[in-house]
């Protein structure tokens, strides 16, 4: 039988998960590797962009992967998420420049600018408003304040960023924290290595 | 210039197999239902398209392709064997006494975003029990899936089985808003059980049924898991009795020997306005998505007229394919040589290539060709 695969990104949730499974007493591979594909242990880490863990997993690439939840959101991928792993929390908020009226049912269309288009669309048409979503790689702070939009949708921790690009978030989309993803075929088919996973990882959340 | 570029391009979401690919799923496709005839199922072949009202499940509708008939009634291409059966049975075969046995084996068609071993055009290869009651009928029905899958050779496939009336017996006398439940079963499907909480906070369900609810997305693993189930959902007698309707299917199959093939999963409850009882799935390893699944769908053959209990499954042909294929399950014969056949005069020549059909052998014609 093939090495159960992680797929990890090496984004922001990268520190977080490499002291969980060090924690944990799970093999991790060694730090300052620019390798993609690197077995430690019983274990083959895969490193891609967060955006793309969830694809892994769904399609079964990797048996498992660390996704934040508002990635998972914006992919829509099919994956179980047995774990919160606590760390990695942020908020998906809805923000606009400080001063502009809080409703956003002003307007006959919302622009958003965001990372999240789907989650935006979602989010918009869900609760009745017409939107116009501006499809960002990044830096989308800035949008509203250049007229590419009236507000934004993204990830805040601190709110610092927001902040100083003054915008204030009007609404929260939803809570967001780093989940232990599990594709739904190497669940049943490689059942007693993924809950022993599970179950190393859970206790050393608890802890 | 559009009319040109689309004479090559091809649309997003159909495929096209070639010699040995074909030959390949020629080759599962009679394993399959071969297997079917064996368990006394017969085949049908219904239409490639019918009345799109045939077709309006909750989940189908959105996926089916319909257009405008002649007369203006509006008709769709059949998005699955299923709706179509239910409609045979409780029509032209109303007057045969059931059960009745039946399968198929063709193509469907759904908008489906191409992902994940998805495609606008599906080969399904499935059967249906009408008439059946569980637990033999589902006992049976899952049977025949294993033979399918040790018949065609796939290595270490697992059939996850779950209830769905385990879910909606704890949400009996519940009023949940539509969209709440929607979360609640989403956040159930995804196994988180933190998702399935928050999505019930605030809910009119009681807090004993909450907590069970999210406990479900934990309740998957070995046999032991409808012990644990049984345990920790007693309160609730409709899922207490879904439960015991999982066990007897379970432990026929395990008398069976089939015991190493199980897994019960009761977060499994896709499909709630179809199916009403048994689900299942089935997975392989080298494959991230299930390669087929079925289950108990009492109350669709009812809405055409003819209330029957029926269950079944399907196995997708091209996910089948991709499955033997990643496993190499079984190493392709190559195809005999031909033989060439050919000379100046073209009489003789095709009298020769004949004769050789005639005694089965394979002949490339080779007359009159340009050298």
């Amino acid at each position: 039988m093939s090495l159960l695969t992680v797929a990890l990104s090496k984004g922001k949730l990268f520190a977080g998960t490499e002291s969980l499974f060090r924690r944990a007493g799970l093999p991790f591979p060694d730090g300052g590797s620019r390798r993609l594909v690197a077995p430690a242990g019983d274990l083959r880490f895969l490193f891609v962009k967060d955006m793309d863990v969830p694809t892994y997993v769904e399609y079964g690439v990797a048996d498992c992967g660390v996704a934040g939840r508002d990635v998972l959101l914006e992919s829509g991928s099919d994956v179980f998420e047995p774990l919160d792993l606590g760390f990695g929390r942020c908020r998906l908020v809805v923000a606009r420049p400080a001063g502009s009226p809080a409703a956003l049912d002003g307007a006959s269309t919302v622009r958003v600018a965001t990372k999240y288009p789907r989650v935006a669309a979602d989010h918009f048409l869900g609760r009745g408003l017409s939107v116009e979503v501006v499809r960002l790689a990044g830096s989308v702070e800035i949008a509203p304040g250049l007229g590419l939009a009236d507000c934004i949708l993204d990830v805040v921790e601190t709110g610092r960023t927001l902040e100083e690009n003054g915008l204030v978030p009007v609404e929260t989309v939803a809570e967001s924290s780093a989940r232990l993803v599990v594709n739904r075929a190497s669940f049943h088919a490689r059942r007693s290595e993924i809950s022993c996973l599970v179950e190393t990882l859970e206790r050393a959340v608890e802890r | 210039m559009n009319g040109t570029h689309r004479l090559a391009q091809v649309p997003p979401g159909v495929q096209c197999f070639v010699g040995g690919e074909a030959r390949r799923r020629r080759r599962i496709e009679e394993a399959v239902t071969a297997v079917f005839e064996g368990w006394d199922y017969e085949e049908i072949i219904p239409p490639l398209y019918d009345y799109a009202d045939v077709f309006a499940g909750e989940a189908l509708a959105p996926k089916t392709y319909s257009f405008v008939g002649r007369d203006g009634s509006v008709l769709a291409l059949r998005p699955d064997f299923t709706s179509l059966l239910a409609k045979i049975a409780a029509g032209r075969l109303r007057d045969r006494p059931a059960p009745i046995r039946l399968y198929y084996s063709g193509e469907v068609v759904r908008y489906e975003p191409p992902k994940a071993g998805r495609q606008s055009e599906l080969h399904q290869m499935g059967l249906e029990h009408l008439g059946g009651l569980p637990p033999a009928a589902d006992a049976e029905v899952a049977a025949v899936a294993c033979e399918c899958l040790e018949t065609l050779g796939a290595r270490g496939y697992v059939l996850a089985l779950g209830h769905v009336g385990v879910f909606t017996g704890l949400l009996e006398g519940a009023r949940l808003e539509a969209p709440t439940l929607e979360r609640v079963r989403e956040r159930l499907e995804a196994k988180d059980a933190s998702g399935v909480r928050e999505a019930l906070a605030g809910a009119a369900v009681p807090a004993e049924a909450k907590e069970a609810l999210a406990r479900l997305s934990t309740l998957a693993g070995g046999r032991s898991v409808v012990e644990e189930a049984t345990r920790a959902l007693s309160f609730s007698p409709p899922a207490r009795a879904a439960l015991s309707e999982l066990r007897a299917v379970v432990s026929a199959l395990e008398g069976a020997g089939l015991a190493e093939r199980l897994a019960v999963d009761l977060g499994e409850v896709r499909g709630l306005d179809y199916y009403t009882g048994l689900v299942f799935r089935v997975f392989a390893p080298g494959l991230g998505f299930e390669v087929g699944g079925g289950g108990r769908y009492d109350t669709l053959l009812a809405r055409f007229g003819r209330p029957l209990p029926a269950v079944g499954f399907m196995l997708g042909l091209d996910r089948i394919a991709l499955l033997l294929e990643r496993q190499a399950a079984s190493p392709e014969p190559a195809p005999v040589p031909a033989e060439a056949v050919g000379g100046p005069d073209l009489g003789p020549a095709l009298a020769e290539a004949r004769a050789r059909r005639a005694a089965g052998r394979r002949v490339r014609f080779g007359a009159g060709e340009a050298k």
